[in-house]
């Protein structure tokens, strides 16, 4: 039995400009000891689907139309009561977020920051919680710890308040960690031991992870299987092998290919030409496919593409839009 | 001034002070965040800042704002001296320079629509009004990617990537002459990370943008710039064409940062090796009875490309590289 496992969960914003569909029938699952990585377009709906889960979608103008999201095959965290949630968020549930500023209160100690969590469900003393405080901040690799665990969150830089969310999120131990984009702000050799440290944890508790990243080599490093989303939808999952060398959707391969890596210094990159889809429309049909400079028969255009099956762990959403070529691409940016 | 002179930097340092007690706030030491650079930038030229989390990047690129004052050194902005103006000055100077900064949240502000926001910074530089003002955002809009039908949004509506086009498209709008970009697509998916840096590439060249870009994603650095400079510990400790520095790195800071950069492709990220620097990576804070570091220097091994030794790197890092699997 999955750790987790998400079924048809569907989020709208009712905006006064019109319903924002952010996500939109997503299902997946997660094991213990499993490492799930959602990619997809910025606004493609990451973040809310993992907002929804753990009830911190603003209510209004947010709203879960349906699904559900049955964690430990025992509490639905979609439909249980903010109290039983607020249990389990912090405690068997912990996100890291994508934007630290936001999510550490300017006015108080990062100390005082980090201890709350352990205050709150393990009831620690002070001067344990303090030492344990310390002790996470030094497994993020943060000098000094025990003078800087004083310090404001404006007296840190920004990769060093980025670890000190992610002690702060893995501190109670939690069975599942979310992780938004944990590692957007730290250079590569700082990224590289604070995956190892997340993946240390992951086997000594034998936990699970979701990390949302844009990072493809992170994910190429990190994950067992691979969530693609596009316009609040699931377009491709598989494992991190058929999403990276057998790929179908040609949203995960325009994704690929624009890569700067494989792009040569002088060259322009490959880019997805036009914009996302505005979601307060809705979107009968395959979403990639009104794209402008995207080629499309047109199959789709008013029936939802379905998730078609191509192996025992490989799904992808069916569309039948072609891609433009690099000459094409430039000619319409 | 020749060309060669737009943004000059002169041994700059910058210190945070560290106090003890409530009342008194005695100094008992400081965060040399940034411990003595130096670098010339000519016009138009995109150079990359590269170097672990907390070597002061972030707070190098406030003092060339001057958002945070110089405790040592000068700056030169195209033959005016920085560090010399007064506070009034540098307001007016302010529009030739923009940041985009590291947090998109905290930078924008949230009771502000989209629209106000952009048509705020397109007002420092253009008068305009009603539908001019309003077709001149829509096009911003456009130039970095977002949709013109979310003029009317709220920052909190947008998700983390969309809000860094924000702060992209404002940094733009008062046509800067000087762009410090701090991690500006590292909330980007790779899509639209390549959007921007194509956009960035296209306006550094057109409009003969000059541009320091700080980013720990070494190919998308040696996409962009045309030289790396990379720093460490408030330092530079290498400096030189982007190529050179990519292919033949010198310094074996550099060199470690480049192994560490991950290969999207899992069977290459599951069996590699990476050179991880052992020891205590030194930290900036120094008490006030610690003795001064050495001077900061760096030598030219190929035309061009400058290196810092490695010794005293590795004497203040206490340890040595060792490849371990
Ligand atoms: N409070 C809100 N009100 C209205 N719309 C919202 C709100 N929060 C999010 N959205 C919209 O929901 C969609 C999905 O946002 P989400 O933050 O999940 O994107 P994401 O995939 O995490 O993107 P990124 O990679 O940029 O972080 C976006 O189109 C966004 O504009
Ligand atoms: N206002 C401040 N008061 C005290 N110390 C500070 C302050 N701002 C920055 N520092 C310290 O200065 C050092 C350099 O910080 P800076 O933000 O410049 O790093 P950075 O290179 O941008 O790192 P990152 O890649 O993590 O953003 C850090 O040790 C930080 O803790
Ligand atoms: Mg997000
Ligand atoms: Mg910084």
């Amino acid at each position: 039995m999955p750790l987790l496992q998400v079924d048809d969960l569907t989020t709208y914003f009712h905006t006064r400009n019109g319903t924002v569909r952010a996500v939109e029938g997503v299902s997946f699952h997660v094991h213990r000891g499993e490492t799930l990585g959602i990619v997809g377009e910025s606004g493609s709906g990451k973040s809310v689907t993992c907002y929804s889960m753990l009830g911190l979608i603003p209510m209004p103008p947010g709203r879960i139309e349906r699904g559900r999201a049955l964690f430990d095959g025992k509490t639905d965290l979609l439909g249980c009561t903010p109290k039983e949630l607020q249990r389990i968020r912090g405690k068997r549930i912990s996100m890291i977020f994508q934007d630290p500023m936001t999510s550490l209160n300017p006015y108080l100690k990062v100390s005082t920051q980090i201890m709350e969590p352990l205050q709150l469900h393990e009831k620690v003393t002070k001067k344990e919680g303090l030492r344990r405080a310390i002790a996470a901040l030094e497994e993020v690799g943060i000098t000094e710890a025990s003078r800087r665990v004083h310090f404001y969150p404006h007296e840190f830089s920004g990769g060093m308040r980025q670890r000190v969310m992610i002690a702060m999120a893995m501190i109670t131990q939690p069975d599942l960690l979310i992780a938004d984009e944990p590692t957007t702000a730290l250079d590569v050799t700082v990224q590289a031991q604070i995956l190892e440290l997340i993946r240390m944890r992951q086997a000594a508790n034998k936990s699970a992870v979701i990390l949302i990243t844009h990072d493809l080599g992170v994910v190429a490093g990190m994950c067992d299987r691979i969530n693609v989303m596009y316009a609040g939808r699931l377009v491709e999952t598989g494992t991190a092998e058929d999403i990276f060398e057998r790929a179908r959707h040609p949203y995960t391969i325009a994704l690929k290919r624009s890569i700067p890596s494989l792009g040569q210094k002088g060259k322009p990159l490959y880019t997805i030409p036009g914009l996302p889809p505005d979601l307060s429309k809705p979107i009968p049909g395959d979403a990639f496919a009104l794209r402008k400079g995207i080629r499309s028969g047109g199959k789709y255009a008013n029936v939802a593409p379905p998730l078609e099956q191509v192996s025992e762990t490989h799904w992808v959403r069916a569309s039948d839009c072609e891609l433009p070529s690099l000459e094409e691409v430039l000619n319409e940016c | 001034m020749s060309a060669e002179d737009f943004l000059v930097l002169e041994n700059v340092k910058t210190f945070f002070p560290i106090t003890k007690g409530l009342i008194l706030k005695r100094k008992i030491g400081e965060v040399r965040a940034v411990d003595g650079v130096s670098l010339r930038l000519r016009k138009g030229e995109i150079i990359g800042l590269v170097g672990e989390s907390g070597c002061g990047k972030t707070t190098l690129s406030r003092t060339i704002m001057q958002l945070q004052r110089a405790t040592g050194g000068r700056i030169f902005l195209e033959g005016r001296e920085l560090t010399a103006l007064a506070d009034e000055a540098v307001r007016k100077q302010r529009i030739n320079f923009q940041m985009i900064f590291q947090d998109p949240y905290a930078s924008l502000n949230p009771r502000m629509t989209v629209s106000d926001t952009l048509g705020e910074a397109i007002r420092t530089r253009r008068r305009l009004t009603g539908k001019t003002l309003l077709a001149a955002v829509a096009e911003l809009m456009e130039t970095v990617g977002l949709s013109p039908s979310l003029m009317r949004k709220y920052p909190h509506e947008f998700s983390g990537g969309q809000r860094q086009r924000i702060a992209i498209a404002r940094a733009l709008a008062p046509q800067p002459k000087l762009i410090l970009a701090d991690e500006p697509v590292s909330a980007l998916d790779v899509s639209i990370q390549s959007q921007i840096l194509n956009l960035l590439t296209r306006l550094a060249k057109e409009m003969e943008l000059t541009m320091i870009f700080i980013s720990h994603d070494l190919s998308v650095v040696k996409y962009i710039s045309d030289r790396i400079a990379v720093m460490y510990l408030g330092r530079l400790v290498e400096l030189g064409p982007a190529e050179a520095v990519m292919a033949d790195p010198q310094h074996p800071y550099t060199r470690a940062l480049i192994s560490a950069i991950p290969v999207p492709d899992p069977k290459v990220e599951r069996s590699r090796k990476r050179i991880v620097l052992e020891g205590d990576p030194p930290s900036p804070m120094f008490l006030v009875s610690d003795p001064p570091r050495s001077e900061a220097a760096l030598e030219e091994v190929a035309p061009g490309h400058f290196v810092a030794d490695p010794e005293s790197f590795l004497n203040e890092r206490k340890a040595h590289a060792a490849v371990v699997a």
